[in-house]
């Protein structure tokens, strides 16, 4: 498939590699041509240098005989005239755009389907994403990394063990005996930076982070078992009230259990907007750097502290502060990702890439066809995919023992009609049936040929 | 004709209107057969419009310097002035008054106060119907003066939405390279306002018609309602005929002096619905306060055994404490028919005190209503709810959206502003009343009753009732004279006088 990738930044960047890597025909458009230059030497794309959403520059990308556009630079306006120009002059039938502005994605996600106005067929919004990970990562408060798959009947939780869980050094055959009830299965370990699917042999170890594929009713059972307290989050510190602040604010309010969230914001204008557009929640206009106003915000007294201003270094350091004066969980908000490593040192709970929850939902998009999630594990290691089976998969009929999966790949649930299930050696995989697989990247291309899902959904 | 009338000065053009206004007793006088009273009434019509007709020809060539200033000035002089040129036919209808107390008169009514001097039985139904007449029309002056003259200046309670300096128009941009001219602007709201403000006073006239009230009297409290004036003709409207369902519609229209929204305008902007109007809110709190209190404290104070009747008096005299607080909120002054049968079920007598502060609060801004207003008032209580939070959280921001904040802050600045001008008048009109020999108590409720322009406080607000027609004459201009001030407003005069002299 040929896909045109507007905006070499990390979210195209990170498209591209993912697109290239899966051997499709991409073109990265960008205006510096340095970037261009440095992507063609290290992905295996084509580069265009120029103003993306100049018809010339789309011509010369190819725009001519291309299957999708992906506008993902910096500017919404440009995002928006490029998918538009695509549409009207060069006829690409399928086009994604990021949006920020909180304006415009009211009025779009209004009508997506009305594709008179503006010919975009898939909004990304990174704010929106993020928001929406900052929440999971509220809702499962031990874990360092979460996403809900099967309509939220499926959670994915990482966890991170440490040496007082009490099922160490145990093999993982005997946990699935010893806890026969629990729908939750270990489907992933990073073992001293290198992520693997286990065996049924295999150990945890502390020190260990694994990933665990549950039955949303089971995630608390879950996380018991492997030496996680759950508690529920009541008093929520927001460090930054832009979009994404607001946004999760914003959820907060609607949720029904009474959460009392307070905003810091540093800018007294958007302090004001957030003011305005929340009802209950306290907003704070300071610096959130400053402990007396984190101690305003009773930061002391706060179940968890979500840094997400604009700023890496802002957010680390309001985590780390927040954490001192004894706020029990911090999550921040980290653009760049060669700052991950720092995250133990500096003792923060878990951190939000707004990167990676773009690409995961922009993939997400992409992989149209029967599959219905994708989500990015780690530095691009490992995918967690959600599918329904065609009749047509050679998975259809047969037990989930009998099935030759690479050695990267692990069942994580199949959803028979509205119900999820533990997969076990003799649970039969029927047509219809939504299955969740875990697959290292390098065996994702076998995990689609298994699905009989080609990339190409035309 | 039109354009060329619209181009003389507005107090001429005023005069012209105030001439035509004896006109309706003189009809009435007719219909009734008090030819007597309709040719008084008539001739005064007459030699006002003569009057009205040479000045315009001297003035025609009139222009002022600052339009908008000017037409503040007039608003002054027209309340000045023009309750002294209506004497002539009060002089002319009742020969054997003294000039001192046909002028009262007409202050009193034409600032929609309502306070009167004579007994109700002393004048003919025609003289009270030019008495309604002259409040009805400054009400209706009140009410385009409050759209057309004191909102582009930023007064009349405007000042509290837009937090600007008082007195000043709008700041010009550039690209706005005329603005709409303020005799224009007159002509223009004048043409809106009449025919809605006249349909509705029709309308509860028929109203009250319908529900058997006598068709002078019904007029009268049409007119008096419309305009808060609140005077009544012979019979009073607890003695009406239209009894407690007359009561429930007049009810219904104090909405129009609760909130300027309720008028159905063209230039009104969009905003909230009625529902949620911040004065129709507050308003409906207070009377519900007011109301339960009044209610409640027969339980608390009274000796439960003293009354019995649980049932129909109850509920009677509930409605009379609703009304007749709404009544006083609103500046109009009429008095439910079961106000008194409150007094007596609930066996502690009439709660006056509450009345003075009701009327103090006020109605809505840019309606016919006097007081504070209510959207000052509902600016501080916003503000003090901001601080109480500010107590707590010392750098937390309050929402709501700009506007409101802008009210939170210099909204509620000028609303103080103005609630201690008020205060200082009413403590400047309070010593002036005693120095003329009033004793304090019935000086305090004058002073209320006329600068909040409710006259009828003087029956109802002190332990006994004050009676106008006792007081001197010195004491009578005093009060007439704050009238005018409580209709216009200190801030508004103060804008007016002000900026002139510290210029010079």
């Amino acid at each position: 498939m040929k896909v045109i990738i507007c905006g070499a930044g990390q979210v195209g960047w990170q498209i591209a590699r993912h697109l290239s890597g899966e051997k499709n025909d991409v073109t990265l458009v960008d205006m510096n041509a340095d970037l261009v230059r440095r992507a063609t030497d290290t992905l295996d794309v084509q580069g265009v240098v120029g103003f993306a959403s100049h018809p010339d520059v789309l011509e010369k990308a190819g725009a001519r005989d291309a299957d999708m556009l992906i506008a993902a630079t910096h500017s919404d306006e440009v995002n928006m005239v490029t998918c538009q120009v695509a549409h009207s002059v060069f006829n690409i039938t399928r086009k994604i755009a990021r949006i920020r502005a909180q304006n415009y994605l009211d009025s779009l996600y209004a009508d997506l389907t009305n594709n008179d106005r503006l010919a975009i067929d898939v909004v990304i919004s990174p704010e929106r994403e993020v928001a929406e990970a900052a929440l999971q990562r509220l809702a499962a408060p031990a874990t360092f990394d979460t996403e809900s798959f099967m309509n939220g009947r499926a959670q994915l939780l990482g966890i991170q063990l440490t040496g007082d869980c009490p099922v160490l050094n145990t093999p993982l055959r005997q946990l699935n005996e010893l806890f026969s009830t629990l729908r939750a299965i270990v489907v992933g370990i990073r073992r001293e930076d290198r992520l693997f699917a286990p065996d049924s042999g295999d150990q945890l170890l502390a020190d260990d982070q694994i990933y665990v594929f549950t039955h949303f009713e089971d995630v608390n059972r879950a996380l018991e078992i492997f030496g996680k307290k759950t508690k529920k989050q009541e008093r929520i510190v927001i460090v930054g009230g832009g979009n994404v602040g607001l946004a999760v604010a914003r959820a907060l309010e609607k949720r029904t259990d009474r959460i009392r969230a307070k905003i810091i914001e540093k800018d007294l204008a958007t302090a004001e907007h957030a003011a305005d557009s929340l009802e209950r929640t306290i907003v704070l206009h300071g610096d959130g750097m400053d402990i007396d106003i984190l101690m305003e915000a009773a930061i002391d007294r706060a179940d968890a502290i979500l840094a997400v201003t604009d700023d890496d270094k802002t957010n680390l350091l309001v985590s780390v502060r927040a954490k001192q004066a004894g706020c029990p969980m911090t999550i921040a908000l980290v653009n760049d990702p060669t700052l991950a490593p720092l995250m133990a040192p500096l003792d923060i709970d878990a951190y939000i890439n707004p990167r990676a929850t773009t690409v995961s939902s922009i993939l997400r998009h992409i992989r149209h066809g029967r599959v219905r999630a994708v989500y990015s594990i780690g530095d691009a290691e490992a995918e967690m995919i959600e599918a329904q089976v065609l009749s047509t998969s050679p998975l259809s009929g047969r037990l989930v023992r009998d099935i030759e999966f690479p050695a990267g790949v692990l069942v994580g649930a199949v959803m028979k009609g509205e119900k999820v299930l533990k997969p076990t050696g003799d649970l039969r995989i029927e047509a219809g049936d939504v299955i969740a697989l875990f697959a290292m990247a390098t065996d994702v291309p076998e995990v689609e040929r298994l699905l009989q899902v080609t990339i190409d959904f035309f | 004709m039109l354009a060329r009338l619209a181009d003389l000065p507005l107090l001429v053009v005023l005069l012209g209107l105030a001439a035509c206004l004896p006109l309706l007793p003189a009809l009435h006088g007719l219909a009734t057969n008090q030819h007597d009273l309709a040719r008084a009434f008539f001739y005064s019509a007459l030699i006002l419009l003569i009057l009205t007709a040479m000045l315009g020809i001297a003035t025609a060539a009139f222009s002022p310097r600052d339009a908008a200033r000017s037409h503040l000035a007039t608003l002054a002089g027209a309340f000045l002035l023009l309750p002294v040129v209506m004497v002539l036919p009060m002089r002319e209808a009742l020969p054997d008054t003294t000039l001192i107390n046909a002028w009262f008169e007409m202050v009193s009514s034409f600032t929609t106060t309502g306070a009167t001097i004579y007994a109700p039985d002393r004048l003919s139904d025609t003289v009270h119907l030019w008495r309604a007449t002259v409040g009805w029309f400054g009400g209706f002056l009140m009410l385009l003066a409050a759209h057309a003259i004191l909102a582009p200046l930023n007064l009349g309670g405007v000042e509290v939405a837009t937090g600007r300096v008082p007195g000043r128009g709008a700041a010009g941009t550039a690209q706005v390279t005329r603005t709409a001219e303020p005799s224009e602007r007159l002509v223009r709201l004048a043409l809106q306002i009449f025919p809605v403000f006249t349909a509705l006073t029709l309308l509860l006239w028929l109203g009250l018609l319908i529900m058997g009230e006598g068709s002078t009297s019904a007029l009268i409290h049409a007119m008096g309602t419309l305009s808060t004036s609140g005077i009544s003709g012979q019979t009073s409207l607890a003695a009406s005929a239209a009894g407690v369902p007359g009561e429930m519609l007049i009810f219904t229209f104090f909405l129009f002096a609760i909130t300027r929204r309720a008028l159905p305008l063209q230039a009104q902007t969009r905003g909230r619905g009625l529902p949620g109007d911040p004065e129709l809110r507050l308003a409906a709190v207070i009377l519900l306060v007011v109301t339960a209190i009044l209610f409640l404290r027969h339980w608390f104070l009274a000796d439960v055994t003293g009354v019995g009747d649980m049932g129909g008096r109850a509920l009677a005299s509930l409605w009379g404490i609703l009304f007749t607080a709404g009544s006083f909120l609103t500046t109009t002054g009429y008095v439910s028919g079961e106000w008194q049968s409150a007094a007596e079920w609930s066996g502690i007598g009439a709660p006056g005190l509450i009345l003075l502060a009701l009327a103090i609060i006020g109605g809505g801004t840019a309606t016919t209503a006097g007081g504070v207003k209510l959207l000052r008032v509902y600016a501080l209580l916003r503000h003090g709810e901001r601080e109480l939070d500010r107590i707590i959280h010392p750098n937390s921001v309050g929402g709501g959206g700009a506007d409101a904040r802008r009210l939170r802050l210099e909204g509620a600045q000028l609303a103080w502003v103005f609630f201690m001008l008020f205060a200082f008048s009413i403590a400047i009109l309070v010593a002036t009343l005693t120095l003329l020999g009033v004793a304090f108590e019935p000086a305090l409720v004058l002073a209320i009753a006329a600068l909040t322009t409710t006259g009828q406080l003087a029956d109802l607000g002190a332990s006994a009732p004050v009676a106008y027609g006792d007081l001197s004459d010195l004491v009578k201009l005093t009060l007439g004279l704050a009238m005018i001030v409580g209709r216009l407003e200190t801030l508004a005069l103060l804008a007016l006088i002000l900026p002139v002299r510290w210029r010079r």
